[in-house]
């Protein structure tokens, strides 16, 4: 008995002398993201950032908190509402602070852990320094990496925070923008209808079965499952607008095949999301599926007569998933 | 019974941790005793080291005065017979004009070690740029990372010169961009000659003379141009023994 305590102890020992030797502080709580059945490998790499309940924690106080901006008036949800699937609805171009008004529409935030270039000309390649791009826009909440990380550093409660998650109170960009991702990452939807049709435990109404077929013929190339984003950039046949002259993709690369691209957006919770496309120059669904069906420009013209319209308009309803809205998880802090 | 396991226990954590301690103590012992190389890194123009906000003369004679001067090297490695003798790891320095100290580039167990090339990177490499938010000299805060467009500047430059036609003839070179075709990163390699201060010179005179001026005073984002003149930059370097 005593010999195999001996043992024991000595095993425990060697555990944690290794741990505390390799890993100079075993800090936080892990959490293993759940993937969700048959859906693809995260292109987020996530061993060099470990997601633990106190990083989600501090990115989700930062995601929520206004002291970020330049006149502490702006958080990230001001654009980016939980209830919405995480985007501004109402508002065609975002608003940000002193109401100064971008150039884009907000894009419902989910999945992030798949995406593999953010905003809408996919001028980011990582998700975390996303967060450097509406912190510095003068028209989002104009201030700078550099002071953001003096003044989180002078706010008592950040400390704490700042400890819990990576052992030590120091701010510096890097974990700031770690944090965030952190949050970010566990936006996950993928509870919907569909979904659940999908494994089995719902059936859909012939009207929104009609629908998931017009989808799979007509939009699935691009909006393709289980994400509805191929991830990619594509044309689809949306006419500039010419006060906004917003050439998308070729902004980045500066090459002409390039014009007019945007990345593909998910459709995940499009019922909650609007108002629709890069400018937000549709309101409704309806509106959507009349531009496909009406467009020229597409490389494959998509034929919709209306009852098929309202099938497949159906079927995009059936993406919606309230367990994401309303998760507690997501939801403004208790600060 | 249990009490003494429990003693036991905690003997052993304590021992633990003391023979932690002991180790990280002992490694910094080991490392502090294995003396450093040192690189001045040194800036020139025209034969003279640059100081900023000093005014200087191009060739032409033409005034200019610079006011910031940062760049990032990266992916050192030394060489003899072109044979590799030492790498550095997490090898990443932001070299800043205004700040003496981020000049001096000090490599560990270099001592002793008989090396007659170097090759780096001018610049950040595409990898580390896929690789998420990093801290040290590559963090955010160093303002060296384009906020609207991800990429770190991998070369900064600004300053006044006479035959800019802008506002003050001031211009600003931000070089930088890690994906095709605007890779602006740029692997440099020179000799290393025997003796004992060694000295990184980038000479900027090849710069100002190839850099079109009246049209290219202005590089604030991934292009043609920025490859181009990063290119010109990385064949600027040499090492000279003092
Ligand atoms: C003033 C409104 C506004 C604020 C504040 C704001 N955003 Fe955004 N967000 C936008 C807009 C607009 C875009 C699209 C920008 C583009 O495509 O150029 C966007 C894009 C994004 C994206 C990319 C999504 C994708 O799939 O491409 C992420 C992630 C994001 N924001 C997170 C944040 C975070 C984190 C914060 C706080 C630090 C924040 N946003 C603050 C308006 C805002
Ligand atoms: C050729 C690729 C392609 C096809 C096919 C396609 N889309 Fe899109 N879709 C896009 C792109 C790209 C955008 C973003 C365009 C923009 O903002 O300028 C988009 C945007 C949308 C949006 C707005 C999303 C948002 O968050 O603002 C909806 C809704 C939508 N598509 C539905 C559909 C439906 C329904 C079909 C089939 C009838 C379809 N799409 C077919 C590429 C495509």
């Amino acid at each position: 008995m005593r010999n195999r305590c001996i043992k024991f102890s000595l095993l425990l020992l060697l555990a944690f002398g290794l741990v505390s030797y390799t890993i100079p502080a075993w800090i936080g709580d892990p959490i293993e993201l759940k993937i969700p059945k048959n859906w693809p490998k995260p292109t987020y790499d996530f061993s060099r950032n470990p997601l633990t309940k106190e990083g989600v924690e501090l990115g989700r106080r930062l995601f929520y908190d206004p002291f970020l901006s330049r006149n502490d008036m702006i958080s990230c949800s001001n654009c980016h509402l939980s209830f919405t699937a995480f985007t501004h609805v109402d508002h065609a171009l975002s608003h940000g602070i002193e109401d100064r008004i971008g150039t884009r529409n907000s894009p419902a935030l989910m999945n992030l852990a798949w995406g593999r270039h953010f905003m809408w000309d996919g001028a980011i390649d990582h998700l975390d320094f996303q967060a450097l791009a509406p912190i510095a826009h003068p028209a989002e909440m104009d201030n700078s990496i550099e002071k953001v990380v003096q003044k989180i550093q002078s706010k008592p409660v950040y400390k704490e925070l700042f400890f819990n998650a990576f052992g030590d109170s120091t701010v510096s960009g890097e974990r700031l923008l770690k944090a965030l991702s952190q949050f970010e990452l566990t936006l996950i939807s993928a509870n919907s209808k569909y979904d659940r049709m999908i494994l089995g435990q719902d059936t859909f109404t012939d009207q929104e079965q009609n629908g998931y077929r017009l989808f799979q013929k007509s939009c699935a190339s691009c909006h393709t499952e289980p994400l509805f984003t191929n991830l990619g950039f594509e044309r689809n046949g949306l006419p500039i607008d010419t006060t906004l002259n917003d050439y998308g993709r070729m902004k980045i690369t500066k090459q002409p095949p390039d014009s007019l691209k945007f990345k593909v957006p998910t459709l995940r919770n499009i019922e909650f999301s609007y108002p629709y496309m890069h400018d937000g120059r549709f309101k409704k669904l309806r509106e959507v599926v009349n531009h496909y069906a009406q467009t020229t420009a597409l490389e494959r013209k998509i034929d919709l007569s209306p009852n098929e319209k309202v099938d497949l308009v159906a079927f995009l309803l059936t993406l919606s998933d309230k367990a994401f809205l309303f998760n507690p998880d997501f939801s403004f802090p208790r600060f | 019974m249990k009490n003494s396991i429990v003693f036991l226990l905690l003997g052993l954590l304590v021992g633990g941790q003391a023979f932690v301690l002991w180790h990280d103590n002992a490694s910094m012992v080991s490392r502090s005793s294995d003396a450093m190389r040192m690189i001045h890194v040194q800036p020139m123009f025209q034969g003279k080291k640059v100081v900023l906000d000093e005014q200087m003369r191009s060739q032409g004679g033409d005034p200019l005065k610079l006011n910031t001067l940062r760049f990032y090297l990266s992916n050192f490695v030394f060489l003899k017979n072109g044979a590799v003798v030492f790498e550095e790891k997490n090898s990443f320095h932001l070299l800043d004009l205004e700040d003496e100290n981020t000049l001096d580039l000090k490599f560990d167990a270099l001592e002793g070690r008989d090396f007659d090339g170097l090759r780096f990177k001018l610049g950040i490499d595409s990898l580390t740029h896929i690789s998420g938010a990093m801290g040290g000299d590559l963090d955010p805060t160093k303002g060296m990372f384009w906020t609207w467009q991800s990429g770190y500047i991998n070369f900064k430059l600004e300053g006044t010169f006479k035959k800019c036609p802008t506002r003050n003839h001031e211009f600003q070179f931000h070089l930088g961009g890690y994906l095709a075709p605007f890779q602006s990163v740029q692997s440099v390699q020179v000799k290393i000659p025997k003796g004992e201060n060694l000295v990184l010179q980038l000479d900027l005179s090849p710069f100002f003379d190839q850099v079109d001026w009246v049209k290219k005073y202005s590089i604030m984002s991934p292009c043609k141009e920025s490859v181009e003149v990063s290119k010109v930059l990385a064949n600027s370097f040499s090492v000279h023994a003092e």
